[in-house]
């Protein structure tokens, strides 16, 4: 079972940390659109949006990787869980302000109409990538994790101390 | 020495190389660590620094000194605002709403110069960006800036909307064009023949040119204005940023 369990986290790992890489990779090359997909959310400060703009794709992109590789899995995991929350947070409070926007998910982003039907699927897509990471972070260990040989317990190989070795 | 005391030292013994391999173990894992996060702040910077790069900064033309505008108030007044502008865009439809009467009655108070300069970013919805500015490039051309004014702000109380641009059709525009003053014989044609499309193209040149990379692109005494979080709290900080 627990085999089982390790597999499926390398497979949650894999498809988070691929949707973070890419929408990362997509974002960081146009810290502009990145900006103004961030301000139209309309819930951040300007100076704040711009910071959040460019600092976020950044963020993105190594968690992607972190989780891909399988390094730090379990932090990787956690922030990668409280972003999902803050972005189902953000679309759901667009969407109950009645202001439609691209949710600027994979580069894109400002307004668009007619974008109230994608919500409820931007919705849902990002709940799965959170409960696929919350399952990352309970699980811990899971396979073919850096981790693994990074922070391998080496079970203490005693020396064996001969007989009479103090005479 | 006894047996007993032999296997005494014996088990201190292997205690003490146990404690320092734990030692080693915990050297060996918080170096580890350190280097994993040093990657990691590598990678966070680098990423920063190549958006950082990529970021344009808007270095937009003097207020009143661009071909493809139209300004209101006076040319000499202490603060300028430049808003950069497509037909189609809702945002700008809205930031118009909001600070169109205030930002008239500053210009007429003498105390802000204000230029719109419409261009082309949404063309790639339908051809209605690119339909509306040239009408207004025309009506600009055959009836002066005060019509042309009138026609924009009309534009904007009109205003298609982005899943249907085009139901907005060139008809449509003349009928705009003619209650904003023009004469219908001036404008007809060159509505429907999308008279001044090149106009369009440089106008929008320009903007591209100077860094716009959104709208509305809002420059207010030369600097680029991204203050306030919704609509109308942008509109209400432009305001008070110019009065």
């Amino acid at each position: 079972m627990n085999r089982t369990l390790a597999w499926v986290g390398l497979l949650a790992r894999l498809v988070t940390g691929g949707v973070w890489i890419v929408a990362g990779g997509l974002k960081v090359t146009e810290p502009d659109a990145s900006i103004a997909a961030v301000r139209a959310y309309q819930l951040l400060p300007s100076s704040v949006a711009e910071a959040v703009g460019i600092a976020l794709p950044a963020v993105e992109l190594v968690i992607g990787l972190a989780l891909v590789i399988g390094v730090f899995t379990r932090g990787a995991a956690v922030l990668s869980a409280l972003l999902f929350v803050a972005f189902i947070v953000g679309i759901a409070s667009v969407w109950a302000r009645g202001i439609e926007i691209d949710c600027g998910c994979f580069g894109g982003g400002g307004s668009k109409a007619g974008a109230t039907s994608d919500y409820p699927w931007e919705i849902a897509r990002d709940a799965a990538l959170l409960v696929a990471s919350l399952f990352v972070a309970w699980l811990g260990h899971t396979r073919l994790a850096l981790d693994s040989v990074l922070f391998k317990r080496r079970s203490a190989p005693l020396a064996e101390i001969p007989e009479g070795a103090e005479n | 020495m006894s047996a007993n005391s032999k296997a005494n030292a014996r088990a201190q013994k292997a205690a003490e190389m146990r404690a320092a391999q734990a030692r080693r173990e915990n050297r060996r894992r918080i170096l580890t660590i350190a280097a994993v996060l040093a990657v990691m702040v590598t990678i966070v910077g680098g990423a920063i620094a190549i958006s950082v790069l990529n970021k344009d900064e808007v270095k937009a033309v003097a207020a009143g000194s661009s071909d493809y505008g139209v300004s209101i108030g006076d040319k000499d007044a202490p603060h300028t605002v430049i808003i950069y502008e497509d037909f189609l865009c809702p945002f700008c439809g809205e930031l118009e709403a909001a600070t169109r009467d205030d930002l008239a009655k500053l210009a007429a108070d003498g105390k802000v110069f204000v230029e719109y300069r419409p261009f082309d970013l949404l063309s790639r919805l339908g051809d209605y960006p690119i339909r509306a500015t040239s009408a207004f490039a025309l009506v600009l051309e055959k009836s002066g800036p005060e019509v042309a004014k009138k026609f924009h702000d009309l534009l904007y109380e009109n205003q298609p909307s982005e899943q249907d641009p085009d139901a907005a059709t060139n008809d449509d525009l003349v009928d705009l064009a003619v209650e904003a003053g023009a004469t219908e014989s001036d404008v007809r044609d060159g509505i429907e023949n999308v008279s001044h499309k090149s106009w369009v193209t440089r106008a929008t040149k320009e903007a591209i040119g100077s860094g716009v990379s959104g709208t509305p692109t809002v420059i207010v005494d030369g600097k680029a204005f991204d203050e306030g979080t919704t609509v109308d709290d942008r509109a209400r900080r432009l305001i008070a940023a110019v009065d």
